[in-house]
């Protein structure tokens, strides 16, 4: 019997029990948009978070002093070791085009002249590259040592009249102590600038870590006035240690990097550097950049992804029971027919093939609106938490296979028992 | 008809079950059926009319003994050519029509043919082609459950012959149906008869019997006797004569 034929009456058997069918394809349904879903979803997370490190950003290596045992992803486990000296330094090595410091500044709220916004992601403290020039939308990076902010667009249009360049905000910090800024640039994303901020979307102000961080570490209080333009007097003021150090390389060469990053290192952790006396055993310096950051996050939605693909594949392996064990009432309900089939001429392999049609057929339909709903899932995942929406097309076509293979694979043994019955039993079965 | 060959022979066939006590349902059947014959067989309940019936159908195989259907020894036979065998050189038609529920006529009809591989069209065209010669032309879309139990019979009839088969089995084929329905089936058999067509019919009925050249009386899995039956048309005469006396007047 050609399998043309097998089609047309298995179909004709599944569509006698519709809702039957239905519910035995359920589970491979279930089992398939899961995967899917979170297939397209890890994907599309993937392209939003790879799709946002410019070739600027590639030649950056982040940098901060953690127990060498810490796992995690940035700045687990760091401690503030770097002091401004130790920026300085690094930055003067031949191997490095320039060095700063990056830190969080925790804040309260921002005000606009009469209206103020909660705050609470911090004032971003880093040196005035941190920001790409190709990233800004409007104006120009802040200056060291400048009371001077860029925005992004989610903190510029947080208030009622959008902030432009030139305004002048008041910014309060934790503990309630108030700081003014100048807006000398917005952003064109809301997303983060490097792996140290994460990346998703939110309001963020970026300022020069002087005399914003310097000051807050130093311990100076609100008298830090107008003249904190001075930058040794800034260092010396205090013991102003940063948590995480970003270190520029001259291109985004791996060579390059390699060498920034070696010879940063071996600044750092000899005994001309500030930091020094901190590490040793308990603490070691990590550079690392952000691809290398992605790839630990990366990891980490391997291993989720993984893991829903386990529990999907456990969700299969329900659903092919599910059908196994409607094929075999099936077998059973039509043992008659299948005694008739054979009287006028079925041979076994006939009855195997349609039995086992018919198991493929809700194996694949299964797998197609399973992929459907997969796919319905991950748009509206990747909709809602702002994502390029990439489908994992290999996937669909991966998905059809397994309801094949689900298919054949419960099908087989009801089938196999089709396929061996007596056609006289068959006929006397009542 | 007197030279014809041998359609099926069985020589001390043997059929024992073996549900406790041994059960011998045929106790040493030897028989020849002549290709083209008609023959009846009777015999009361558990006799082994059926058990005959399945072993000449090719549905089963004997304990022992020889059973040669369209000159093939069946039981030497493996599965796949028996239902070979069973699917091109006989066609059976049982008591309770056995037809596909969720199939209409024509792909009832058709059912046999599929298996043998035989294209869409061509098989759609052959089961109406047949469903005429039975009488339901302008039944053809009807599920068996929109039929009566003569349209079925008629169905199962035409299914039975679809693939041009030598032998036609028919097992208790008027059990379920009134007279009149009984007849238009038994008429029918005739036909198919003198198409050539091997017809062995079981049946516990002696007017049914008696349309058949000979009656085989069964009793408790032996042959208590056979019976011929003068010519092969003892319940028509009249129609035999209707129509050998045109032949008589054109060779004159
Ligand atoms: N599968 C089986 N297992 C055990 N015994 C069987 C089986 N099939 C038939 N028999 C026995 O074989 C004997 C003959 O059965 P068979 O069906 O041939 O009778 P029959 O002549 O067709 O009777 P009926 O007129 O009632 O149809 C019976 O005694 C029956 O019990
Ligand atoms: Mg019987």
């Amino acid at each position: 019997m050609n399998p043309l034929e097998s089609l047309r009456l298995a179909w004709r058997s599944i569509r006698g029990h519709k809702l039957r069918s239905a519910l035995t394809t359920l589970g491979i349904v279930i089992g398939i948009a899961a995967v899917i879903a979170f297939v397209t979803l890890g994907a599309s997370l993937q392209a939003g978070i790879i799709g946002d490190i410019s070739p600027d950003d590639q030649r950056n290596v982040y940098g901060w002093a953690a127990d060498p045992d810490t796992e995690g992803g940035p700045l687990a486990g760091a401690q503030p070791v770097f002091t401004d000296d130790d920026l300085a330094a690094v930055g003067d090595l031949d191997e490095v085009e320039a060095a700063y410091g990056y830190a969080t500044i925790q804040t309260q709220a921002i005000s606009n002249g009469e209206e103020t916004v909660a705050q609470g992601n911090g004032l971003i403290a880093s040196g005035p590259s941190y920001i790409r020039e190709e990233r800004l939308a409007e104006g120009r990076q802040f200056r060291q040592g400048e009371r001077e902010a860029v925005l992004n667009p989610a903190a510029a249009n947080q208030f009622e009249e959008n902030v432009t360049v030139g305004d002048e905000l008041t910014v309060t910090i934790l503990g309630g102590e108030r700081r003014t800024v100048e807006v000398v640039g917005i952003t064109d994303t809301s997303e983060g600038q490097s792996p140290f901020e994460g990346f998703e979307s939110s309001p963020r102000v970026y300022v020069p870590t002087d005399p914003y961080y310097t000051e807050q570490a130093s311990g100076l209080g609100a008298g830090g006035g107008d003249d904190g333009g001075d930058n040794e007097s800034a260092g010396e003021s205090g013991e102003a240690r940063f948590l995480a150090i970003i270190v520029e390389a001259p291109s985004d060469d791996e060579a390059d990097i390699d060498a920034a990053r070696e010879s940063a290192t071996d600044y750092l952790e000899s005994d001309r550097s500030d930091a020094s006396e901190f590490l040793g055993d308990d603490l070691a310096v990590t550079f690392r950049t952000s691809t290398e950051l992605l790839q630990q996050l990366q990891d980490v939605l391997d291993l989720l992804r993984n893991f829903i693909v386990g529990i999907a594949a456990i969700s299969l392996l329900v659903g092919s029971i599910g059908i196994a064990n409607i094929m075999l009432v099936s077998v059973t309900e039509r043992t008659r027919e299948i005694g008739i089939m054979k009287a006028v001429g079925a041979q076994n392999r006939d009855v195997l093939g349609l039995f086992l049609t018919e198991a493929v057929i809700l194996g694949v339909i299964g797998a197609i609106l399973g992929t459907g709903l997969g796919l319905i899932g991950g748009y509206v995942g990747a909709e809602y938490v702002d994502l390029p929406l990439v489908y994992p097309l290999e996937y669909v076509a991966l998905a059809i296979v397994v309801g094949i293979l689900v298919g054949v694979l419960a099908g087989l043994y009801p089938a196999w028992r089709a396929a061996r019955t007596d056609p006289i039993d068959a006929l006397r079965y009542e | 008809m007197a030279t014809a060959e041998t359609a099926v022979s069985l020589s001390d066939v043997r059929k024992t079950y073996r549900i406790g006590e041994p059960v011998h349902a045929l106790d040493g059947v030897s028989l020849e059926v002549p290709e083209g014959s008609y023959t009846a067989i009777m015999g009361p309940s558990g006799s082994g009319k059926s058990t005959l019936m399945n072993l000449v159908g090719c549905l089963d195989t004997p304990t022992e003994g020889e059973v040669v259907v369209g000159g093939r020894a069946v039981d030497t036979l493996d599965d796949r050519e028996r239902t070979r065998l069973r699917g091109t050189e006989v066609g059976f038609v049982f008591q309770t029509f056995n037809l596909m529920p969720r199939l209409n006529a024509v792909e009832n009809v058709a059912l046999p043919q599929l298996f043998q591989g035989i294209d869409r069209t061509e098989r759609r065209e052959r089961a109406r082609d047949l469903l005429e010669r039975v009488g339901l032309a302008d039944r053809g879309d009807h599920l068996p459950n929109e039929l009566s139990g003569g349209q079925r019979q008629r169905v199962a009839l035409a299914r039975a012959l679809v693939n041009d088969p030598a032998i036609v089995l028919a097992d208790e084929p008027s059990g379920n149906l009134d007279t009149d329905t009984e007849a238009e089936i038994l008429d029918l058999f005739d036909e198919f008869h003198d198409a050539g067509t091997t017809m062995i019919v079981v049946t516990h009925e002696r007017h049914v019997a008696e349309r058949a050249d000979r009656i085989v009386h069964l009793l408790d899995g032996r042959i208590e006797r056979i019976e011929e039956l003068e010519g092969d048309g003892a319940v028509e005469p009249a129609s035999r004569t209707g129509s050998s006396e045109p032949t008589e007047a054109d060779s004159e």
